[in-house]
Protein backbone atom coordinates (compact mmCIF):
# COMPACT_ATOMS: atom_id res chain seq x y z
CA UNK A 1 0.00 0.00 0.00
CA UNK A 2 0.95 3.62 -0.06
CA UNK A 3 0.84 6.88 1.58
CA UNK A 4 -0.17 7.55 4.94
CA UNK A 5 -3.51 7.94 6.65
CA UNK A 6 -4.62 11.03 8.63
CA UNK A 7 -5.16 10.26 12.60
CA UNK A 8 -8.29 11.13 14.01
CA UNK A 9 -10.40 10.14 17.16
CA UNK A 10 -11.81 6.76 17.76
CA UNK A 11 -14.91 5.34 17.85
CA UNK A 12 -16.39 1.71 18.04
CA UNK A 13 -20.24 2.53 15.90
CA UNK A 14 -20.20 1.92 12.18
CA UNK A 15 -21.61 3.41 9.55
CA UNK A 16 -22.73 0.87 7.43
CA UNK A 17 -22.38 -2.75 9.00
CA UNK A 18 -21.89 -5.49 5.68
CA UNK A 19 -21.69 -8.94 8.13
CA UNK A 20 -25.43 -9.72 8.56
CA UNK A 21 -26.09 -12.96 9.18
CA UNK A 22 -27.48 -15.38 6.61
CA UNK A 23 -30.42 -17.21 7.43
CA UNK A 24 -30.06 -19.90 4.69
CA UNK A 25 -30.68 -22.89 6.22
CA UNK A 26 -28.53 -24.49 3.54
CA UNK A 27 -25.19 -23.46 4.49
CA UNK A 28 -22.80 -24.91 6.93
CA UNK A 29 -22.31 -22.27 9.30
CA UNK A 30 -19.66 -24.34 12.01
CA UNK A 31 -17.07 -24.68 8.94
CA UNK A 32 -15.08 -21.48 9.50
CA UNK A 33 -13.61 -19.56 6.52
CA UNK A 34 -11.18 -16.62 6.64
CA UNK A 35 -11.31 -13.30 4.41
CA UNK A 36 -7.58 -12.61 3.75
CA UNK A 37 -6.81 -9.09 2.63
CA UNK A 38 -3.09 -9.34 0.39
CA UNK A 39 -0.82 -6.29 0.23
CA UNK A 40 -0.35 -4.65 -2.65
CA UNK A 41 2.00 -1.50 -3.86
CA UNK A 42 -1.27 0.68 -5.46
CA UNK A 43 -4.17 0.63 -2.93
CA UNK A 44 -3.91 3.62 -0.28
CA UNK A 45 -3.61 3.21 3.19
CA UNK A 46 -6.28 5.50 3.86
CA UNK A 47 -8.69 3.55 1.50
CA UNK A 48 -7.98 0.58 2.81
CA UNK A 49 -9.05 1.21 6.05
CA UNK A 50 -11.93 3.62 4.24
CA UNK A 51 -13.01 0.36 3.30
CA UNK A 52 -12.52 -1.38 6.49
CA UNK A 53 -14.68 1.02 8.06
CA UNK A 54 -17.46 1.96 6.13
CA UNK A 55 -17.84 -1.71 4.77
CA UNK A 56 -17.47 -3.68 7.97
CA UNK A 57 -18.51 -0.89 10.36
CA UNK A 58 -15.29 -1.42 12.10
CA UNK A 59 -13.85 1.37 14.68
CA UNK A 60 -11.14 3.40 13.10
CA UNK A 61 -8.70 2.29 15.29
CA UNK A 62 -9.47 -1.59 14.56
CA UNK A 63 -9.31 -0.52 10.50
CA UNK A 64 -5.86 1.08 10.75
CA UNK A 65 -4.71 -1.96 13.13
CA UNK A 66 -5.88 -4.50 10.16
CA UNK A 67 -4.63 -2.07 7.11
CA UNK A 68 -1.16 -1.77 8.86
CA UNK A 69 -1.05 -5.71 9.08
CA UNK A 70 -1.80 -5.89 5.71
CA UNK A 71 0.90 -3.62 4.99
CA UNK A 72 3.54 -4.78 6.85
CA UNK A 73 2.51 -8.51 7.09
CA UNK A 74 1.49 -8.61 3.55
CA UNK A 75 -1.89 -10.30 4.19
CA UNK A 76 -4.59 -10.16 6.98
CA UNK A 77 -7.49 -11.58 8.23
CA UNK A 78 -10.00 -8.96 8.22
CA UNK A 79 -13.07 -11.40 8.59
CA UNK A 80 -14.56 -14.91 9.74
CA UNK A 81 -17.66 -16.60 9.05
CA UNK A 82 -19.17 -19.20 7.06
CA UNK A 83 -17.92 -19.96 3.21
CA UNK A 84 -21.23 -17.76 1.66
CA UNK A 85 -20.22 -14.77 4.35
CA UNK A 86 -16.73 -14.76 3.21
CA UNK A 87 -17.33 -15.15 0.01
CA UNK A 88 -20.01 -12.11 -0.29
CA UNK A 89 -17.51 -10.15 1.13
CA UNK A 90 -14.96 -11.41 -0.81
CA UNK A 91 -17.13 -9.98 -4.02
CA UNK A 92 -17.52 -6.96 -2.13
CA UNK A 93 -13.72 -6.52 -1.74
CA UNK A 94 -12.99 -6.99 -5.16
CA UNK A 95 -15.88 -5.07 -6.03
CA UNK A 96 -13.60 -1.62 -4.13
CA UNK A 97 -10.78 -2.90 -5.97
CA UNK A 98 -8.85 -4.57 -2.85
CA UNK A 99 -7.04 -8.37 -3.24
CA UNK A 100 -9.09 -10.04 -1.77
CA UNK A 101 -9.12 -14.33 -1.24
CA UNK A 102 -10.80 -16.73 0.96
CA UNK A 103 -9.48 -19.74 2.88
CA UNK A 104 -10.69 -22.07 5.48
CA UNK A 105 -9.94 -21.26 8.78
CA UNK A 106 -7.91 -24.32 9.18
CA UNK A 107 -4.66 -22.53 7.63
CA UNK A 108 -4.94 -24.76 3.90
CA UNK A 109 -7.11 -23.06 1.35
CA UNK A 110 -10.47 -23.67 0.03
CA UNK A 111 -10.06 -26.20 -3.27
CA UNK A 112 -13.61 -28.10 -3.90
CA UNK A 113 -14.26 -30.39 -0.53
CA UNK A 114 -17.90 -30.41 -1.56
CA UNK A 115 -18.54 -30.45 2.70
CA UNK A 116 -20.26 -26.95 2.37
CA UNK A 117 -21.30 -27.51 -0.90
CA UNK A 118 -24.83 -28.62 -2.01
CA UNK A 119 -27.97 -26.64 -3.99
CA UNK A 120 -27.35 -23.38 -1.94
CA UNK A 121 -23.91 -22.72 -2.18
CA UNK A 122 -24.18 -20.19 -4.75
CA UNK A 123 -26.94 -18.00 -3.01
CA UNK A 124 -25.94 -14.73 -1.66
CA UNK A 125 -23.09 -14.33 -3.53
CA UNK A 126 -24.10 -11.53 -5.90
CA UNK A 127 -25.24 -8.44 -4.70
CA UNK B 1 -4.88 22.94 -11.41
CA UNK B 2 -7.76 20.94 -9.85
CA UNK B 3 -8.53 21.55 -6.19
CA UNK B 4 -8.31 18.77 -3.67
CA UNK B 5 -11.55 17.45 -2.37
CA UNK B 6 -13.08 18.79 0.72
CA UNK B 7 -15.66 17.74 2.96
CA UNK B 8 -18.15 20.80 4.84
CA UNK B 9 -22.08 21.79 4.50
CA UNK B 10 -22.64 20.55 0.58
CA UNK B 11 -20.91 17.29 1.28
CA UNK B 12 -17.72 16.22 -0.61
CA UNK B 13 -16.67 18.59 -3.01
CA UNK B 14 -13.82 18.92 -5.87
CA UNK B 15 -12.51 20.92 -8.98
CA UNK B 16 -11.32 20.05 -11.79
CA UNK B 17 -10.10 21.92 -15.43
CA UNK B 18 -11.98 20.65 -18.51
CA UNK B 19 -8.30 19.69 -19.56
CA UNK B 20 -8.26 17.01 -16.33
CA UNK B 21 -12.02 16.23 -16.61
CA UNK B 22 -11.33 15.03 -20.48
CA UNK B 23 -7.99 13.22 -18.97
CA UNK B 24 -10.41 11.62 -16.41
CA UNK B 25 -13.40 10.60 -18.36
CA UNK B 26 -11.00 8.41 -21.28
CA UNK B 27 -9.28 6.54 -18.35
CA UNK B 28 -12.38 5.96 -17.05
CA UNK B 29 -13.81 4.86 -20.64
CA UNK B 30 -10.52 2.85 -21.58
CA UNK B 31 -11.85 0.85 -17.64
CA UNK B 32 -15.41 0.39 -18.78
CA UNK B 33 -14.09 -1.24 -22.07
CA UNK B 34 -11.74 -3.90 -20.45
CA UNK B 35 -14.18 -4.34 -17.99
CA UNK B 36 -17.33 -4.60 -20.71
CA UNK B 37 -18.27 -8.73 -20.55
CA UNK B 38 -18.01 -9.77 -24.47
CA UNK B 39 -21.04 -10.60 -25.86
CA UNK B 40 -21.31 -14.77 -26.75
CA UNK B 41 -23.46 -16.09 -29.31
CA UNK B 42 -25.33 -19.45 -27.63
CA UNK B 43 -25.63 -18.52 -23.99
CA UNK B 44 -28.19 -19.68 -22.04
CA UNK B 45 -30.23 -16.41 -21.77
CA UNK B 46 -31.86 -17.58 -18.33
CA UNK B 47 -28.29 -18.03 -17.21
CA UNK B 48 -27.18 -14.48 -18.20
CA UNK B 49 -30.30 -12.62 -16.69
CA UNK B 50 -29.53 -13.96 -13.29
CA UNK B 51 -25.82 -13.10 -14.01
CA UNK B 52 -24.30 -16.85 -14.47
CA UNK B 53 -21.20 -16.89 -17.07
CA UNK B 54 -20.51 -21.00 -17.45
CA UNK B 55 -18.02 -19.98 -20.26
CA UNK B 56 -16.33 -17.43 -17.78
CA UNK B 57 -12.61 -17.55 -18.06
CA UNK B 58 -9.38 -16.16 -15.80
CA UNK B 59 -9.06 -13.38 -17.85
CA UNK B 60 -5.61 -13.22 -19.57
CA UNK B 61 -4.81 -9.39 -19.54
CA UNK B 62 -2.72 -8.66 -16.39
CA UNK B 63 -4.68 -5.49 -15.35
CA UNK B 64 -8.21 -7.13 -15.80
CA UNK B 65 -6.48 -10.01 -14.02
CA UNK B 66 -6.03 -7.45 -10.89
CA UNK B 67 -9.71 -5.96 -11.77
CA UNK B 68 -11.42 -9.56 -11.25
CA UNK B 69 -8.94 -11.82 -9.26
CA UNK B 70 -9.15 -15.05 -8.51
CA UNK B 71 -10.65 -15.53 -5.02
CA UNK B 72 -8.93 -18.70 -3.97
CA UNK B 73 -5.36 -18.84 -4.07
CA UNK B 74 -3.58 -20.91 -5.74
CA UNK B 75 -6.85 -22.69 -6.46
CA UNK B 76 -7.81 -22.11 -10.39
CA UNK B 77 -10.35 -24.43 -10.54
CA UNK B 78 -12.19 -22.72 -7.22
CA UNK B 79 -11.98 -19.67 -8.45
CA UNK B 80 -13.17 -20.20 -11.50
CA UNK B 81 -16.39 -21.56 -10.19
CA UNK B 82 -16.61 -18.50 -8.01
CA UNK B 83 -16.26 -17.14 -11.69
CA UNK B 84 -19.34 -18.25 -13.18
CA UNK B 85 -21.25 -16.98 -10.44
CA UNK B 86 -19.85 -13.68 -9.49
CA UNK B 87 -18.09 -12.24 -12.26
CA UNK B 88 -20.78 -10.93 -14.44
CA UNK B 89 -22.00 -8.84 -11.65
CA UNK B 90 -18.53 -7.71 -10.45
CA UNK B 91 -17.93 -6.27 -13.39
CA UNK B 92 -21.37 -4.64 -13.59
CA UNK B 93 -20.94 -3.36 -10.46
CA UNK B 94 -17.53 -1.60 -11.29
CA UNK B 95 -18.70 -0.81 -14.63
CA UNK B 96 -21.59 1.52 -13.05
CA UNK B 97 -19.29 3.47 -10.42
CA UNK B 98 -17.22 3.97 -13.17
CA UNK B 99 -20.46 5.23 -15.10
CA UNK B 100 -21.60 7.13 -11.96
CA UNK B 101 -18.16 8.89 -11.87
CA UNK B 102 -17.61 9.86 -15.74
CA UNK B 103 -21.24 11.71 -15.35
CA UNK B 104 -20.18 13.86 -12.52
CA UNK B 105 -17.55 15.48 -14.88
CA UNK B 106 -20.04 17.13 -17.02
CA UNK B 107 -19.88 19.88 -14.44
CA UNK B 108 -16.96 22.05 -13.31
CA UNK B 109 -17.56 21.70 -9.44
CA UNK B 110 -18.16 18.23 -8.44
CA UNK B 111 -20.59 17.52 -5.36
CA UNK B 112 -20.61 14.21 -4.32
CA UNK B 113 -23.17 12.25 -2.02
CA UNK B 114 -22.16 9.51 0.39
CA UNK B 115 -22.95 7.07 -2.50
CA UNK B 116 -21.37 9.60 -5.34
CA UNK B 117 -18.03 9.66 -3.42
CA UNK B 118 -17.92 6.02 -2.62
CA UNK B 119 -18.13 5.53 -6.68
CA UNK B 120 -15.58 7.91 -7.61
CA UNK B 121 -13.26 6.01 -4.80
CA UNK B 122 -14.00 2.62 -6.48
CA UNK B 123 -13.57 4.25 -9.73
CA UNK B 124 -10.41 6.21 -9.09
CA UNK B 125 -9.39 3.01 -7.29
CA UNK B 126 -9.87 0.66 -10.69
CA UNK B 127 -7.99 3.50 -12.69
CA UNK B 128 -5.54 3.37 -10.80
CA UNK B 129 -5.15 -0.31 -10.74
CA UNK B 130 -4.86 -0.15 -14.35
CA UNK B 131 -2.49 2.68 -14.53
CA UNK B 132 -0.42 0.58 -12.03
CA UNK B 133 0.00 -2.24 -14.15
CA UNK B 134 0.56 -0.40 -17.77
CA UNK B 135 3.42 0.98 -15.37
CA UNK B 136 4.40 -2.47 -14.16
CA UNK B 137 4.30 -1.82 -10.49
CA UNK B 138 5.13 -4.68 -8.88
CA UNK B 139 6.49 -3.44 -5.24
CA UNK B 140 6.86 -0.41 -3.40
CA UNK B 141 10.00 0.60 -4.84
CA UNK B 142 8.37 0.56 -8.38
CA UNK B 143 5.50 2.56 -6.86
CA UNK B 144 8.22 4.59 -5.46
CA UNK B 145 9.91 5.49 -8.23
CA UNK B 146 6.51 6.06 -10.10
CA UNK B 147 5.87 8.52 -7.25
CA UNK B 148 9.00 10.36 -7.49
CA UNK B 149 8.24 11.70 -11.31
CA UNK B 150 6.27 14.99 -10.88
CA UNK B 151 7.27 17.34 -13.14
CA UNK B 152 4.88 17.58 -16.57
CA UNK B 153 8.27 18.94 -18.29
CA UNK B 154 9.88 15.91 -17.70
CA UNK B 155 7.27 13.93 -19.60
CA UNK B 156 9.22 13.09 -23.29
CA UNK B 157 7.64 9.31 -23.53
CA UNK B 158 4.97 7.27 -22.81
CA UNK B 159 5.85 5.75 -19.84
CA UNK B 160 6.56 9.22 -18.11
CA UNK B 161 3.27 10.73 -18.89
CA UNK B 162 1.92 7.49 -17.47
CA UNK B 163 3.57 7.75 -14.53
CA UNK B 164 2.43 11.75 -13.97
CA UNK B 165 -1.65 10.73 -14.85
CA UNK B 166 -1.11 8.07 -12.33
CA UNK B 167 -0.02 10.08 -10.10
CA UNK B 168 -1.99 12.92 -10.32
CA UNK B 169 -5.16 10.30 -10.03
CA UNK B 170 -3.33 8.90 -6.58
CA UNK B 171 -3.53 12.78 -5.55
CA UNK B 172 -7.04 12.69 -6.66
CA UNK B 173 -7.97 9.62 -4.56
CA UNK B 174 -5.95 10.50 -1.49
CA UNK B 175 -7.61 14.02 -1.20
CA UNK B 176 -11.13 12.20 -1.67
CA UNK B 177 -10.86 9.63 0.80
CA UNK B 178 -9.78 11.76 3.24
CA UNK B 179 -12.86 13.80 2.73
CA UNK B 180 -14.87 10.83 2.42
CA UNK B 181 -12.92 9.30 6.06
CA UNK B 182 -13.91 13.23 7.86
CA UNK B 183 -17.21 12.60 6.39
CA UNK B 184 -17.45 9.00 8.01
CA UNK B 185 -16.42 10.51 11.21
CA UNK B 186 -18.76 13.39 11.27
CA UNK B 187 -21.44 10.67 11.13
CA UNK B 188 -20.42 8.95 14.15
Amino acid sequence: MTISVAPGPDTQEGIRTGTAESTDSLTAPDIPWNLVIWNDPVNLMSYVSYVFQSYFGYSESKANKLMMEVHKKGRSIVASGSKEQVERHAVAMHGFGLWATVEKASGGHSGNSGKSGGPGQGKGKRG
Amino acid sequence: MAKAFKYGLKGITGYLEPAERDLLRSLIDDVISMLQPEERTGQDPLAALIGLDMDVAEPTDRAVRRLLPNVVKDDGAASLEFRQLTERSLRETKIGALRAAALDLDKDEIVLTPEGARHWSMALNDVRLVLAERLDIRDEADAEHVHRMQDWSQAEDVESYLALVYNFTTWLQESLVQAMLQSLESRR
